[in-house]
C-alpha cells in the first residue's frame, strides 16, 4: 500500500529537484558566458590598447609599448602577458620579451577581424589568446619647412597581432560561482524537501484524521459519525458527509437485516418448541391413543405454519431478487374474487360476508396466481381482524384514468399510526404468537407482488375504523390491447 | 408443585399441561397477560411459567406488576426471544430463570424442579427424612433400599411436606398447592392421600412420617 503523502512528497521534490538543477545549470552558463565576455573585451581591449601604440612612419613600424618600462607587464613579473606581431605569417615583427625562444600560435585572421582561443602558456598556465588583424596606424611628422611631397608616403601592410594571458583568475571565479551555485541549490534544495514533507503532512492531517475516525469504526458500533475538528475544509467535508451518509443506510440496512433474522428466528422459535415439546411430552403419554392424535394433529398445524412462513420468506426473497415476473392473462374479475373468497376462508368464518361489486362483466388484464396471492391475503386479514358478523366489500374505482380494485372492512383495534407499519416485514398489530397462524409476512408479500405487477398498493384507515386497501393499476382488457 | 402457565400458544400449552402434569405438577393455564394476573389474583403459585409476548399484556408488564403487587413466587420467562438484552431485561424486572424457545421438555422440569428448591430452602434433590429418601429428579421414594411405590399425588404430597419440614398444613393450603384450578379435590380427598401415603410407608416398614395436627392440618417434622 502506497502513502498519499510519500508520493505527492516524492513527486513534488522530484519536480522541484530537477527545476532547481536546470535553472542552476542555465544561471550557471549565463554568468560564464558574461564572465568570459568581460574577459574576453578586457584582453580585446588590452589588444587595441597595443594596436593604438603601433603606428607606420617613414622609418617604418614603430612599436612604442615595446619601449623599455611602457608596459611591463610584458617583460616580467607575477602576472606575465603575452604578444607577438607578424607582418605576414612568415615574418614575424615583434615578440614580447615575456615569451623568450616561444612563439603564441596564429592561425592568421582577416584584416579587421579577430578571434579567441584557449591555449596553454609558455609557462605551463591556462591562458587565453586574442589574434587580431590589423592595419597599423600611418603617422607622419608635420614640418613645414619640407613640402607635403619631400618624403614618401609609407604603403602600409596588414598586420597579424596575437595577444596572449593567463586564464586562471578567470577558471577561479567562475569555480566560486559554479560551487556557490551548486551549494544554493543544495541548500535550496533541503529547505524545500523538509517544508514539502511537513506542509503536506500539514494539509493531510484532516484526511489521517479522517482515516483514523473510520478505522474505528466496525460492525459494532456503525452508531457513531464522523466528526470533524476545527474548520471543515472543502475536500474532505463532503467526504464526511458522504461517509456518514453511508453509515446511517450501512447502520440502517444493519438494523433491518438484524431486525428480520431475529423476527424469523422468534416466528420458527415458537413453532419449534411447540414441536419439540409436542414429541417429547408425545412420548409421555404414549398409552393414551386419545392425547397421541391430538398432539399429532398439532404437529400438522404447526408444519403447516412453518410451511406458510417458510414459503412467503422465499416468495419474498424471489421478488426482491427479481426472480418472479408478470404473467398477465384475461380474468373476469367479479367470479375470480368470489372464487379467491372462498378460498380464503376455507369454509370458516361464516358470519363474514363478502360483498362483492365488481361489475360482472368487467375483464381485466392481469397475473392470475399472483393477484390471487395479493386478495387472498387481504381477505384472510379482513376475516380475522374484523368485528363478527363483518362486511367485506369489495370493488372498482377509477381515478386519474387508473383502475383500482377497493377492499374495504371494518377492524377492531386498529389506529392511523399502524397504517404506515403495514407493509414491515413480521408487523402484526399484536405482537404476540397470532391464534390465526398470521407471521405479519401477508402484506409485505402483498406489496411485493404489486410492484412485480406494476400496481400500487394504498392502505387507508378511516374515523370509524373501516379499513381500505385500494390497488390501482389494473388494466381493463380493452385497455390492454 | 403449583404452576401458572402463562403462554399463547395454544398447542404449547396443551402439550406442556400434558406433561408437566405427568411429571407431578398441578397446572393453571392462561393465555394472555390479563388473564395471568387474574389467576395470580385469586391463587398462591410455586412458580409462573412465563411468555413474553402475550396478547392484552406482555410478560414483562406482568412480571413488573406481580413485583410491585409483592407476589414473589418464582418465575421461569419462556420465550422466543434470545437476545442477551432480553434476558437481562427479564431477570432485572425480577424473573428467577430464563429459558430460551425451543427448549428441551426436561430442562424445563429440571429448571423449576431447581426453582421449587430454591424456594423451599432445600438445595439437594435427594430428601432424607427418618430414612427414607426422596429422590426429587427420578420422584421416586425408598426406604432402606427397598422402594415404596407412590401415586402421583401421594409422591407430590410426601415431596411437598418433606420440603417444608416442620411447617403445618391445612387441608385448604395443600388443595392450592398440589392441584390445579380446574380439578375439584374435597378435603375428604386430601385424607384419603394422606391416608394412603401412611398405609404404603407403613407397608415398607417405614416410620409414618406424615403427622396430624388435629384442627390445623398435616406436617412432617
Amino acid at each position: 500500500m502506497y502513502s498519499i503523502r510519500n508520493r505527492i512528497s516524492f513527486s513534488i521534490i522530484i519536480s522541484m529537484v530537477v527545476i532547481l538543477l536546470v535553472m542552476a545549470f542555465l544561471l550557471y552558463f549565463r554568468v560564464v558566458e558574461q564572465v568570459q565576455n568581460v574577459f574576453d573585451q578586457s584582453i580585446y581591449d588590452k589588444a587595441q590598447a597595443l594596436i593604438s601604440l603601433t603606428e607606420l612612419d617613414e622609418e617604418g613600424l614603430e612599436f612604442d609599448f615595446a619601449e623599455d618600462g611602457v608596459m611591463p607587464e610584458y617583460v616580467d613579473g607575477p602576472d606575465l602577458q603575452y604578444y607577438q606581431l607578424w607582418q605576414t605569417q612568415q615574418q614575424e615583427l615583434i615578440r614580447s620579451p615575456s615569451l623568450g625562444d616561444h612563439s603564441l600560435p596564429s592561425d592568421g585572421v582577416a584584416l579587421g577581424q579577430h578571434r579567441l582561443a584557449d591555449l596553454q602558456l609558455v609557462d605551463g598556465r591556462a591562458g587565453r589568446l586574442i589574434e587580431i588583424g590589423f592595419m597599423p596606424r600611418v603617422e607622419m611628422e608635420d614640418d613645414e619647412d619640407e613640402p607635403d611631397d619631400a618624403y614618401p608616403r609609407p604603403v602600409a601592410q596588414p598586420i597579424t597581432m596575437v595577444v596572449a594571458r593567463e586564464r586562471e583568475s578567470l577558471d577561479c571565479t567562475l569555480g566560486i560561482v559554479a560551487w556557490s551555485i551548486f551549494a544554493l541549490n543544495a541548500l535550496l534544495i533541503i529547505v524545500a524537501v523538509t517544508l514539502i514533507w511537513k506542509l503536506i503532512g500539514v494539509g493531510l492531517a484532516p484526511l489521517s484524521r479522517l482515516a483514523h475516525q473510520v478505522g474505528q469504526i466496525d460492525e459494532s458500533c456503525l452508531g457513531v459519525r464522523i466528526e470533524h475538528s476545527g474548520r471543515p475544509s472543502k475536500e474532505i467535508a463532503p467526504i464526511e458527509r458522504q461517509l456518514n451518509h453511508l453509515l446511517q443506510r450501512l447502520q440502517s440496512a444493519f438494523e433491518r437485516e438484524k431486525r428480520f433474522s431475529s423476527n424469523v428466528a422468534h416466528e420458527l422459535r415458537t413453532p419449534l418448541s411447540e414441536l419439540r415439546t409436542l414429541a417429547e411430552v408425545g412420548q409421555m403419554v404414549d398409552d393414551d391413543p386419545q392425547q397421541i392424535h391430538a398432539f399429532f394433529n398439532d404437529v400438522g398445524a404447526v408444519s403447516a405454519q412453518m410451511e406458510k412462513i417458510v414459503v412467503t420468506l422465499l416468495e419474498l426473497t424471489r421478488s426482491e431478487a427479481g426472480l418472479l415476473c408478470n404473467d398477465p392473462e384475461d380474468i373476469v374479475l367479479h367470479t375470480y374474487c368470489d372464487s379467491v373468497w372462498d378460498q380464503a376462508i376455507n369454509g370458516s368464518a361464516t358470519d363474514k360476508l363478502l360483498v362483492n361489486e365488481v361489475p360482472e362483466d368487467l375483464v381485466v388484464h392481469s397475473d392470475r396466481d399472483k393477484l390471487r396471492i395479493i386478495l387472498s391475503n387481504l381477505f384472510t386479514n379482513a376475516v380475522c381482524y374484523s368485528p363478527d358478523f363483518a362486511r367485506v366489500g369489495i370493488r372498482v374505482s377509477e381515478t386519474g384514468g387508473r383502475l383500482a380494485l377497493e377492499v374495504r372492512n371494518a377492524t377492531t383495534n386498529l389506529k392511523p399510526e399502524d397504517v404506515l407499519h403495514m407493509r414491515d416485514r413480521f408487523w402484526r398489530k399484536d405482537q404476540a404468537q397470532d391464534q390465526g397462524g398470521h407471521s405479519g409476512l401477508g402484506l409485505t408479500l402483498v406489496d411485493a407482488l404489486a410492484h412485480i405487477m406494476k400496481m400500487d398498493i394504498d392502505f387507508n384507515l378511516d374515523e370509524q375504523g373501516t379499513l381500505l386497501v385500494r390497488i390501482s393499476g389494473l388494466q381493463p382488457v380493452a385497455a390492454a390491447g | 408443585m403449583r404452576l401458572l402457565l402463562v403462554e399463547d400458544s395454544e398447542r404449547l400449552q396443551r402439550s406442556l399441561s400434558v406433561g408437566l402434569g405427568t411429571q407431578g405438577f398441578a397446572i393453571d393455564q392462561a393465555f394472555d397477560g390479563e388473564q395471568a394476573l387474574s389467576f395470580l389474583a385469586v391463587n398462591e403459585y410455586d412458580a409462573v411459567v412465563l411468555d413474553l409476548m402475550l396478547p392484552k399484556l406482555d410478560g414483562l408488564s406482568v412480571l413488573s406488576r406481580m413485583r410491585s403487587q409483592g407476589n414473589d413466587c418464582q418465575v421461569l420467562i419462556l420465550s422466543a426471544n434470545d437476545q442477551t438484552e432480553d434476558r437481562v431485561r427479564g431477570l432485572d424486572l425480577g424473573a428467577d430463570d430464563y429459558l430460551v424457545k425451543p427448549f428441551a421438555f426436561d430442562e424445563l422440569v429440571s429448571r423449576l424442579r431447581a426453582l421449587d428448591r430454591r424456594s423451599s430452602g432445600v438445595k439437594n434433590p435427594l430428601i432424607e427424612v427418618e430414612g427414607i429418601i426422596i429422590d426429587s429428579v427420578s420422584r421416586q421414594v425408598s426406604y432402606q433400599g427397598q422402594h415404596i411405590a407412590l401415586t402421583p399425588h401421594e409422591y407430590g404430597l410426601l415431596e411437598f411436606l418433606s420440603t417444608r419440614r416442620g411447617r403445618v398444613y391445612s387441608h385448604d393450603q395443600l388443595i392450592d398447592k398440589l392441584y390445579d384450578a380446574n380439578t375439584y379435590v374435597s378435603r375428604n380427598a386430601v385424607e384419603a392421600h394422606v391416608s394412603s401415603l401412611r398405609k404404603r410407608l407403613k407397608q415398607s416398614g417405614a416410620p409414618p412420617l406424615v403427622k396430624t395436627r388435629r384442627g390445623f392440618g398435616y406436617l412432617v417434622e
